[in-house]
């Protein structure tokens, strides 16, 4: 089925989440998305957490990662520090609507393809670069990732436990954050293309994007010059409003209340009475000024409750709940499943991984729904189809350029990351537990 | 006047409280001209902490006044017969309409997209929700707290050995703001190739969800659930105190790491160890090597060795506090941060574009709009109705 974007071409040099993910979300919509690697600096995302853990083989046709950021896109590879796979690159600019990349700067300058280059090959391209920090500005050719943002942002420091240091999302979040915005600013572009014809020069800057969603931090600031508190996950009017153990091993509910009624719910819910009565907590100006109290108590209850089974009581009597759904419980959800959320993508054989569902996106359009799932493209899958079908290569180019290592099926310098075994990532605390037919239960559960 | 780059696309915006206000800012600040439709008290949010000098008041607002920039204001009694009445003509002169109400409330007010779109077969409609417009959970009430629970980011946020900790504030409605935003925009843009209208559906729980790494595919490739991560977790991008702060002392990614010359830069000749200088060492004594950086660091000044460091290429992140943000010289260069002058609030500081473009820049053009600004101008002028009209609904309680 075509997606709204059919007939857009991306010229994709990214790498990573912030770019990758942003066009893989264009790609799902229908976009031509043609992702460029290099066979001599592996992108690690090819090298990391492969299936099954096992490095053997060709391991880069095999990570999870790669695979989660890159499917339904063309992929080739190119070896752009000599100069004809720069020409190729220029060749394929040249019949493409977007080229999008997340380099520093000073790569981009070094390889001549900052905006005022490209659009003398084609004058109504529009760019995309996201770095960490701005394309200008004193510290545009830092290097960063997900985590330097967030501290950059402002988002980290304004998070932790109460009383406790700043903390910090456990994956590049603000990789997402900005991703997410770049959906919406290569939209943009597209829609003043429509209009006008021209192209233009877009400008991420991952911390950017990030400030500007914490407005109640840096609003703050601005007019009354606070800053500086961390309250955990308490809220600043509502209470209870946190997350609470329940039965079995780390296992957790979160509970939002905000108003009268509500928490009247709660006790009745959890079969406290007494609460519902006590002058501590009958009103909500009272539960916020008691609140730590309030979570204690809370605490001791819920730990007697399945999470879920308290999610379902709760809602049911009007309370804003929800169960704190780890890996197996957010691939299982049956909301979510009864969304058809996750997308089964069916591999290579060569890959020897079997079909797999992957999350989808956030958004569905009724008349233009999404593309069907096609998997991240193998090494140098899709060279002949791009070089040869839109840039007319012949067979004898294409035999050059491979011989010339400009193009090729492989990492050149092939370096996978060995992860510890399970029972060693358990004992060291990154894992909670792992399962051993958790092949068998994601095939029954996602047949594809 | 500049170009923009949403030009003549007409928003019609229900929606309140952040997720909503959001899409619609986004849309408003690139052009798009946002005529926000707020119940007769007004959008929740004017009653949202913080506000200017801690005094509540409709107008005072700071996150109000972020989240409805470039907007118009008018009121509407949308439980009233003119009130819909009125809102169905603006249905008709516009290109989208964006609300996050619970799933049932448009169409117990007959304004279901079944009925809209026969008032205007291009119209595409938005709805944000918790849970989205279809499935188990759809009624499910929630909070920012309950999204990330839900969205599978709770779980994995915190201290290993502590109750899992979400980001302070409302970033599962951001998310889901902006991708709202993206979602309408492909829509119009069908739209403007095809004249076809659609529905968009999009959930606060799938945007928490869509944005993860190593949740669901840990359990897919591995069978295993991956846990808030302990202290020491061989990952070198984790924060670490300073003397006077925090930062990330993150030297590089995957391969592309020097390890001897991060120990040279660093001088810490221990490190100059096999057991460190691959991944896959790293990975095996984690705990070591976290134990050698936290003493290390927390003697060091943050910005001192973030600037060296980027001299070196070490890709260090600092963690700035709001102060340091909005005295950023980064962010300085790149006149981030934009003065706003609004009746109620004077001249403020806002963060102004989350992202540049370089023909259709991101503006400032008003400020928020006090509650109703526009009734006299979009329902008196624009849609034909006399003062005495006026008068009356407002008598009424219809606006």
């Amino acid at each position: 089925m075509p997606g709204p974007l059919e007939g857009v071409r991306i010229i994709e040099m990214g790498q990573l989440i912030a770019i990758p993910f942003a066009m893989k979300m264009l790609a799902d919509m229908g976009a031509q998305v043609i992702r460029l690697e290099s066979v001599a600096r592996l992108e690690s995302y090819r090298s990391d957490s492969v299936y099954q853990n096992d490095i053997s083989g060709e391991f880069w046709n095999k990570g999870a990662n790669f695979y989660e950021q890159n499917r339904n896109k063309l992929g080739v590879t190119l070896d752009l520090s000599k100069p004809e796979g720069l020409q190729v690159l220029r060749n394929l600019v040249s019949i493409a609507d977007v080229f999008s990349e997340n380099f520093t700067p000073r790569v981009i300058k070094n390889f001549g393809l900052e905006y005022e280059d490209l659009r003398k090959i084609k004058p109504d391209i529009i760019m995309v670069s996201s770095t960490g920090y701005g394309f200008y500005g004193p510290w545009s050719n830092f290097g960063a990732t997900g985590p330097a943002t967030e501290g950059a942002a402002g988002l980290a420091y304004q998070t932790g436990y109460l009383g406790g240091g700043p903390v910090m999302a456990e994956i590049p979040y603000t990789d997402y954050t900005s991703g997410e915005h770049t959906v919406f600013a290569v939209m943009a572009a597209l829609m003043h293309r429509l209009r006008t014809g021209q192209g233009q020069f877009v400008d991420i800057s991952q911390t950017q994007a990030t400030s500007s969603t914490i407005p109640e931090v840096l609003m703050d600031f601005s007019a009354n010059g606070r800053s500086g508190q961390r309250f955990g996950n308490q809220d600043t009017v509502m209470s209870p409003h946190g997350c609470y153990p329940c039965r079995g091993d780390d296992r957790w509910i979160t509970i939002a209340v905000a108003t009268d009624e509500e928490w009247q719910a709660v006790c009745r819910v959890l079969g406290q009475n007494g609460w519902a009565a006590d002058p501590r907590f009958n009103d909500s100006f009272s539960r916020w000024k008691n609140r730590d109290e309030l979570d204690a108590l809370i605490g001791t209850v819920t730990s007697t409750w399945d999470a879920h089974e308290l999610m379902h009581a709760l809602q049911k009597d009007g309370v804003a709940a929800g169960a704190v759904l780890d890996s197996k419980d957010l691939l299982f959800d049956p909301h979510l499943g009864q969304r058809n959320f996750y997308e089964v993508v069916t591999h290579h054989e060569s890959t020897g991984i079997p079909p797999l569902p992957y999350a989808g996106r956030p958004w569905k359009l009724s008349k233009t729904p999404a593309v069907n799932s096609q998997p991240a493209p193998l090494m140098g899958e899709h060279n002949n189809l791009v070089l040869s079908g839109l840039l007319g290569k012949t067979a004898e180019e294409m035999a050059e350029l491979e011989e010339a290592g400009i193009i090729g099926y492989g990492p050149t310098n092939p370096r996978p990351v060995q992860r510890p075994s399970l029972d060693e990532q358990v004992r060291q605390g990154r894992m909670q537990r792992y399962e051993t037919d958790f092949g068998e239960q994601v095939r029954r559960a996602f047949p594809g | 006047m500049t170009e923009r780059a949403l030009e003549g696309v007409k928003v019609l915006d229900l929606t309140h409280h952040i997720s909503g206000p959001y899409c619609s800012k986004l849309l408003a600040d690139f052009g798009a001209d946002v005529l926000k439709v707020e119940r007769p008290g007004g959008d929740p949010a004017r009653r949202m902490a913080p506000f200017l000098h801690d005094e509540a008041g409709p107008e005072k607002s700071l996150v109000f006044a972020y989240l409805n920039t470039n907007k118009q204001s008018v009121t509407l009694d949308l439980k009233s017969e003119k009130g819909i009445q009125i809102l169905k003509s603006l249905v008709e002169q516009s290109d989208v309409l964006v609300e996050n109400f619970a799933p049932k409330a448009m169409p117990s007010l007959g304004l279901d997209y079944e009925a809209l779109q026969e008032i205007n077969p291009g119209l595409v409609m938005t709805s944000i929700s918790n849970f989205g417009q279809t499935g188990p959970y759809r009624d499910y009430k929630a909070a920012d707290i309950v999204e990330y629970a839900m969205g599978g980011l709770l779980y994995i946020s915190g201290a290993y050995d502590r109750e899992p900790l979400k980001h302070s504030f409302n970033q599962a409605q951001f998310k889901a703001g902006t991708d709202a935003a993206s979602a309408t925009l492909m829509a119009v843009y069908h739209q403007r190739l095809t004249g076809e209208g659609q529905r968009v559906d999009v959930s606060i729980q799938e945007a928490v969800a869509t944005g993860l790494r190593d949740v669901v595919n840990n359990f897919t490739y591995s069978g295993a659930v991956r846990r808030r991560q302990p202290n020491h977790s061989g990952d070198l991008s984790r924060l670490r105190a300073s003397a006077d702060g925090h930062l990330i002392p993150n030297p590089g990614i995957g391969a592309g790491l020097n390890w001897n010359t991060l120990v040279e830069f660093l001088d810490l000749p221990e490190l100059d160890d096999e057991k460190f200088d691959t991944p896959s060492a790293r990975l095996v004594n984690a705990e070591e090597l976290g134990r050698i950086l936290d003493k290390y660091f927390i003697k060091q000044n943050k910005y001192e060795r973030f600037y060296a460091a980027h001299e070196k290429r070490f890709i260090f992140g600092v963690v700035q506090s709001p102060k340091e943000v909005m005295a950023d010289p980064q962010f300085e260069a790149r006149n981030y941060f934009v003065d706003i002058d609004h009746p109620e609030l004077g001249t403020l500081k806002y963060p102004g574009a989350p992202f540049e473009m370089s023909s259709t820049p991101w503006e400032a053009r008003t400020a928020a709009p006090v509650l109703g600004q526009h009734n006299q101008e979009v329902i008196g002028a624009r849609l034909g109705h006399t003062p005495d009209q006026l008068a009356q609904m407002r008598a009424m309680g219809v606006i």
